[in-house]
């Protein structure tokens, strides 16, 4: 069982994966905010809320990470589809290697 | 934009005010950038909802969670509002939209806090060009000995060099400024994108 120390600590780790677990969720399939914030709880095991997603999907898009388009749906509330750009692809990349060298000093 | 038309009336009064909330927290931003974003919160309220139907939740239960969930308005748009409006201010050259993204990002760097001093400067022109026309012996470029102003100032603290052509200097100070800001703002954006291409 996890002390509070360690569980705080997963939450700020989490915290700070985030903008990996998203373009990790991207680059498998496109997604609509809702579908995404259900596919980190399913991949990462990851309780987001609107309220945070929503800024993120924000920031990557104004860095060029992410781009979207908007989806026509016959309930006639469109969705809006984020998936990952090629800058995002390489970002995500750097990302990766840099966490798997980090984690190589931890022995 | 199509609103939700809820059948619980007291989640449907909910709901509007919210929409209304975020209409007032975006009216800032043009209308393009206004209806996407509105789109998206609908969006995310109309998924949470159909994907939350089932549950044994009553509808105003289950509005109010997604509407917590989002969060306040004023906040959630915060950081979408001060990006949009950089990018605004650089392609509209419209000087209310500029002091108004300066405002914004003033948290955001030490370089904002450089360009909104400019933005000052910026000000400070025209108002001095008012009041060379109103007294034209206080206001003008002043030398003396060990002295130099330039605005407001006594005749005695030097000699007024510019005369009238205090006017068309401060017009093109004002223009040089101007651009230096918008120049100083798309550099960074583009030293940004740089980065991130690195």
């Amino acid at each position: 069982m996890k002390n509070e120390f360690l569980r705080n600590w997963d939450t700020q780790l989490k915290k700070g994966l985030l903008p990996l677990f998203v373009l990790q969720a991207l680059k498998k399939k496109e997604c609509y905010g809702y579908e995404l914030i259900q596919e980190l709880k399913s991949s990462f095991g990851m309780e987001i809320t609107e309220g945070t997603i929503y800024p993120l999907l924000i920031r990557l898009m104004k860095e060029g990470l992410l781009v979207h388009k908007w989806v026509e749906q016959s309930s006639g509330i469109p969705r809006k589809y984020y998936f990952i750009s090629e800058t995002g692809e390489m970002n995500f990349d750097e990302m990766k290697k840099n966490i798997e060298e980090t984690l190589l000093k931890v022995n | 934009m199509k609103l939700l038309q809820l059948e619980n009336s007291s989640a449907q009064r909910i709901y509007d005010d919210y929409i209304v909330r975020c209409k007032k927290s975006l009216k800032i931003l043009s209308e393009e950038d206004k209806e996407d974003s509105l789109l998206e919160i609908n969006s995310y309220i109309y998924e949470y909802l159909t994907a939350n139907k089932e549950n044994d939740k009553d509808a105003v239960e289950n509005l109010l969670n997604i509407l917590d969930r989002i969060g306040i308005p004023e906040e959630t748009f915060k950081e979408l509002i001060a990006s949009k409006k950089i990018s605004q201010a650089v392609k509209t050259f419209n000087p209310k939209v500029l002091m108004q993204a300066l405002f914004l990002n003033i948290q955001n760097g030490f370089i904002y806090i450089i360009l909104s001093i400019l933005f000052l400067f910026l000000a400070a022109f025209p108002v001095l060009i008012v009041l060379k026309l109103i007294k034209p012996n206080d206001i003008g470029l002043f030398v003396g000995n060990h002295s130099f102003f330039f605005g407001f100032a006594d005749s005695k603290n030097g000699t007024e060099l510019l005369g009238n052509g205090f006017i068309p200097v401060s017009i093109i100070a004002t223009a040089v400024i101007y651009f230096l800001i918008l120049f100083i703002l798309k550099t960074k954006r583009q030293i940004n994108n740089t980065e991130l291409l690195k």
